[in-house]
């Protein structure tokens, strides 16, 4: 299929998708919903002793993993400079002589986003675009990571930063209307982000660590996307528990199951806590089995993380010279 | 050239995103197959034994049809000689304290340890499971159940103090077992003393290895004996002077045939029978975590047998699309492959199914698939009725959220295991066992040690084969009995009849025979029971039953004390009805003070039962539930004719069970006079007394199908009767062939035996999480 088609039939399908899905909030899909948490945990077992790759398989898994990459930096210390050395990194995330040396150095190989917080979205915009890239640029918002906010600032939050050049937006949910059951209420505040969105993408981050139980972790998704998510995420990475593998489960659930009742296709991404090579292709196997491969495309999935691509960038570097890199041997991100 | 494919490779897999191959190395299992040139023989005595001119069975790779290696078929000498090894290290072995025994088996877990990629590459190698399956879970569980067996060991004086172990165990398993189930045997019996003959199918070469492994620990060769050869030479294993048990896990036929070849021989027989499951799937259910269920369940190299799947009928739908897309991503591949689902035998199931699957679909017809048998309920309460029609009684889960529902369901499964909200998981702690056509033998947890322990001082047990009984003929005719003179019975005369559905009920056959007293003259006349009457007592106790398990243990109790009270009042009568036997006035005063006694204790007992086992890995709680074996027949002895009768009785009932009894032969009139209290203090139909000839009731009883179990208080021949005739609906029988028993003594007559076969164990697994 050429590659142009490609990108006629992702825009076509994402102007649409959120008219399609201005559905009404339907509780019933929520209402008679079973998760039961010890079979879950097991399956979670199983999924990742099942499922190995080595060699050029691994290699290969874990260049595709260098692509769904949403490099991160989300500290209080953020400043230009380490924004600016994160958007290179974005651009070339892997060293170019190991990417000849695998014969992949004509992909353009990129990181699937740049994510920063609000007031660096400027920066990030000005750095990518003067490093030639189009990789776009991810603003967390609505008061990240607590959402304990005003709805209002919240809103005006994702506005100015769609006006800075965000063009992928990840907002926190209000965990208080999930645990007090008010999903209404939380519909129409995802709707009222999603309107703030624009033509931005809304990545909706579920904060799963704090829903207390696993049963509302699905009721969250499906009313994320219901409301019109474009992705449903898992954590901020800034909650005691980030992004486990049986939240995982019962997030893809929750998105075939809305494939399955509305034809669309709502992405996934996992953050927080993915930091080795081998954790991120644990990650690819289970949407591989779970979603099957039509999920694996930077459009379905992403995986939220800062330090996993020197590690991966590690491996690589192992496979291609049978040697474990020093330190210096990477440039830093 | 290599170097620039493997680029290549890399490029297409990046666009691809398939999965590659993950071989595990089997080099190592070549290695000790070499070890042994490619030649297994048995594992006996702590060394090799490779006969000469024995015929040899390839074993191959089952998935590339390679031959790895040449087991030699037993024959019946190498049986005698492994079974000489067994018995010659169990006079040793037997007499260890447990902390030496516990020792061992410690170090055993730890030679495994040392030696698990052997172990693993080798099993999955040729049986083509999942390696992963193999390495993750069956080798970590070899070791627990021997370091759970070993801490048994360590406390056996304490904890089983009145028991002793058998003797030399000869174990039997059919080709689909995994090396699993033979450790989930030898374990417990290493344990409390006894030795281990193990009789495997030629070409399954794990066993020899762990044998070897065993051997190679030095100190107590013999110990565990590992010879191949068919499931056929099973009676020659049996009949082998020492054999004291003989376990066989197998197909149900198999089994009963089996249960057939050995009646009368000296050996005890357990049965572990089929593998086939219940998968009950409601509509509160998580239902992708149940569809995981099924996956498991019938497609994974764990699964052992066909799996029946109940799915309530508003659910059926959503259920089949979500199965039929999970299975769609089940990967199947050589066992080695570190990244398939399924190994050989997986892979094959799997392929059967879809292949009916699609042919049904063809023809427009509902799915019969081989393995996986589906089939729509309505309600909770018709989804037990499908599940308990059924002649299995194995395992079984159950998918509910709903807590109460839940349990319904758990506590109303006739079978072994529940599990609620899981399928498959095993520990060591926990008994595995089942009821009906899966046998009655257990294995794991403190029912497994029962398996292989007798009450102290039980003498061993002897062949009483008797060549010539006619199983057509033995029991079938009723002799006649003719009007012989006058009634000299006691005042008031005994109730005449037979009692049934709680009255005194003329017999079917109209016709009675004659009780002499011990001087000969006729005492009394009692009812001819017959065939038809048995019909009618076990119709009547299957009535009654569901009304006395319903009962708190506390009524159980009430009403076996009111027995006793009434047995007491009505002293006198019963002491002279003993005396007309020829029992002396003191003895007799003892005999009705006792049996008052065991209806007291039993009641007592009632109270306390079953108990809560707690899994590490497991978060909540797994039940161990006694429940009723159901309508249990019991031909009482001769001798004790109210205390073996009220013995037999108070155990049976207390454990909730619904009885249909054969009093005493020679003096059922005690029996007939208990009837009378009976008569107004219990429901109608728990208890019915058939009185007639033994022989003949026996025979009715024995093959009831509706009876579920038969305990046998008589002749060696009847036992052996009894033993054949169970092979029917697999019934537990308890005989004691021949062998008086001691009554009035508190371990024979109400010892923890006969609590023990009163009831049978229920593992409930409860997981808990939200």
């Amino acid at each position: 299929m050429p590659s142009s088609f490609c990108v006629f039939k992702y825009f076509f399908e994402h102007r649409y998708r959120h008219y399609q899905r201005a559905g009404d909030c339907d509780l019933s899909w929520i209402s008679k919903i079973q998760v039961n948490q010890p079979a879950v945990l097991r399956r979670a077992e199983q999924i990742q002793a099942r499922r190995m790759v080595k060699k050029e398989w691994q290699a290969a898994w874990l260049l595709k993993a260098v692509t769904f990459i949403d490099l991160t930096t989300l500290s209080g210390d953020d400043t230009s400079s380490n924004v600016q050395r994160l958007c290179y990194k974005a651009k070339y995330p892997i060293r170019e002589d190991l990417l000849k040396a695998l014969n992949v150095h004509d992909k353009g190989l990129t990181t699937a986003a740049v994510c920063v917080y609000p007031a660096r979205v400027c920066d990030a915009v000005k750095a990518l675009k003067a490093a030639g890239s189009t990789i776009p640029v991810a603003s967390v918002a609505t008061g990240f990571p607590a959402g304990q906010t005003h709805l209002k600032t919240r809103l005006e939050e994702i506005r100015l930063a769609v006006e800075d050049g965000a063009t992928e937006i990840d907002v926190v949910i209000n965990r208080t209307l999930v645990l007090t059951g008010q999903w209404e209420a939380l519909y129409d505040e995802i709707r009222q982000f999603r309107k703030a969105c624009g033509e931005a993408h809304l990545k909706t981050i579920l904060a799963t660590g704090e829903l207390g139980s696993l049963t509302n972790v699905y009721k969250a998704s499906m009313i994320a996307m219901m409301a019109g998510s474009d992705f449903i995420k898992t954590s901020t990475g800034k909650e005691t528990v980030n992004a486990t593998f049986p939240v995982a489960i019962v997030m893809l659930r929750a998105i075939r199951d809305f494939f399955w009742k509305t034809g669309n296709k709502i992405g996934f991404k996992p953050a927080g806590g993915i930091r080795s090579a081998k954790d991120s292709l644990a990650w690819l196997s289970l949407i591989k089995e779970e979603l099957g491969d039509e999920w694996l495309t930077p459009e379905l999935f992403r995986i939220g993380a800062s330090t996993l691509l020197s590690d991966i960038e590690r491996q690589i570097y192992h496979h291609v010279t049978g040697r474990y890199a020093a330190y210096h041997d990477l440039p830093m991100s | 050239m290599a170097a620039t494919h493997a680029q290549r490779s890399t490029r297409e897999i990046f666009t691809t995103l398939e999965y590659g191959p993950v071989p595990e190395s089997h080099a190592c299992a070549l290695a000790w197959l070499d070890t042994q040139d490619r030649h297994l023989g048995h594992y006996v005595n702590g060394k090799w034994l490779k006969p000469e001119h024995r015929n040899s069975v390839p074993c191959r790779d089952p998935i590339t049809g390679e031959n790895l290696a040449s087991c030699p078929q037993a024959q019946a000498e190498d049986v005698a000689a492994a079974v000489e090894a067994a018995r010659t290290a169990w006079e040793n072995w037997s007499g260890l304290p447990g902390a030496s025994r516990a020792q061992y088996l410690t170090r055993l877990a730890k030679m495994i340890q040392k030696h698990q990629r052997l172990l693993w590459t080798l099993e999955s190698l040729v049986t083509g499971r999942a390696v992963r399956e193999v390495r993750d879970r069956d080798i970590p569980l070899a070791q627990q159940l021997l370091q759970w067996h070993a801490v048994q060991a360590y406390t056996q004086e304490e904890t089983l103090a009145g028991w002793e172990p058998m003797g030399v165990i000869g174990l039997i398993l059919s080709p689909t077992f995994s090396f699993l189930e033979m450790m989930w045997r030898i374990c417990p019996a290493l344990a409390v003393g006894c030795t281990v003959v193990v009789l495997v199918p030629p070409g399954s070469p794990t066993p020899l290895l762990l044998a070897q492994l065993a051997g190679e620990l030095g100190s107590f060769p013999g110990i565990l004996n590992v010879i191949n050869g068919p499931a056929s030479l099973g009676p020659i294993l049996a009949s082998q002077p020492g054999v004291q048990k003989v376990t066989f896990c197998g197909a149900v036929e198999e089994g009963r045939v089996l249960r057939r070849t050995l009646a009368g021989q000296g050996a005890e027989l357990g049965l572990a029978l089929g593998a086939e499951s219940l998968l009950v799937l409601t509509e509160a259910a998580d239902v992708d975590s149940a569809v995981e269920g099924v996956v498991d369940a019938a497609w994974s190299d764990r699964s052992a047998g066909g799996l029946r799947l109940l799915i309530q009928e508003s659910v059926w739908d959503e259920t089949m699309r979500r199965l039929q897309e999970r299975m769609a991503r089940l990967r199947g591949g050589r066992g080695l492959d570190g990244a398939v689902d399924m190994g050989a035998r997986g892979a094959a199931a799997h392929d059967l199914a879809q292949r009916y699957v699609r042919e049904a679909q063809s023809q427009g017809a509902q799915v019969p698939w081989p393995v996986v048998v589906a089939s729509p309920f309505r309600t909770a309460k018709e989804a037990l009725a499908v599940a308990n029609g059924t002649p299995r009684g194995g395992s079984a889960s159950v998918w509910s959220e709903r807590l109460g529902q839940a349990l319904e369901l758990g506590y109303g499964l006739r079978v072994g295991t529940v599990w609620i909200n899981a399928h498959g998981l095993r520990h060591p702690e926990v008994p595995t066992g089942g009821c009906k056509e899966s046998g009655s033998s257990w294995h794991g947890g403190p029912d497994g040690l029962y398996e292989y322990l007798r009450p102290s001082g039980t003498p061993a047990r002897l062949p009483s084969l008797s060549e010539n009984l006619n199983y057509d003929t033995f029991g079938l005719a009723v002799p006649l009995t003719l009007p012989s003179g006058p009634e000299i019975g006691p005042s008031p005369a005994a109730p005449y009849g037979l009692f049934i559905g709680g009255r005194f009920q003329a017999p079917g056959a109209r016709s009675s025979r004659c009780i002499q007293d011990s001087k000969g003259n006729l005492q009394a006349y009692v009812a001819e029971g017959g065939a038809k009457d048995i019909r009618g007592a076990v119709e009547a106790a299957h009535q009654a039953a569901p009304g006395w398990v319903s009962q708190p243990p506390g009524a159980r109790a009430s009403l076996l004390w009111a027995l006793a009270s009434a047995l007491e009042r009505r002293e006198s009568a019963f002491t002279s009805a003993l005396e007309r036997h020829g029992v002396e006035l003191k003895t007799a005063k003892v005999e009705v003070e006792l049996s008052a006694r065991r209806l007291r204790a039993w009641g007592a007992r009632a109270q306390a039962q079953g108990h809560l086992l707690q899994v590490a890995e497991l978060r909540g709680p797994v039940l161990r539930l006694r429940e009723p074996l159901g309508v249990l027949a019991i031909v009482c002895p001769d001798e004790w004719p109210l205390l073996a009768f009220a013995s037999l009785l108070a155990a049976a009932l207390a454990h909730g069970n619904a009885v249909v009894l054969v009093p005493s032969g020679v003096c059922p009139i005690p029996a007939l006079e208990v009837c009378q209290d009976m008569a107004t203090l219990l429901p109608a139909g728990l208890v019915n007394v058939v009185t007639g000839d033994r022989d003949h009731l026996t025979r009715c009883l024995a093959l009831h199908q509706d009876v579920q179990a038969l305990w046998y208080f008589g002749s060696a021949q009847g036992s052996q009767f009894v033993e054949w005739a169970s092979a029917g609906n697999l019934k537990p029988v308890w005989v004691n062939r021949g062998r008086p028993r001691a009554w009035d003594q508190e371990a024979q007559g109400a010892g923890p035996e006969l609590g023990l076969r009163a009831a049978r164990t229920k593992a409930l697994w409860l997981p808990m999480g939200d």
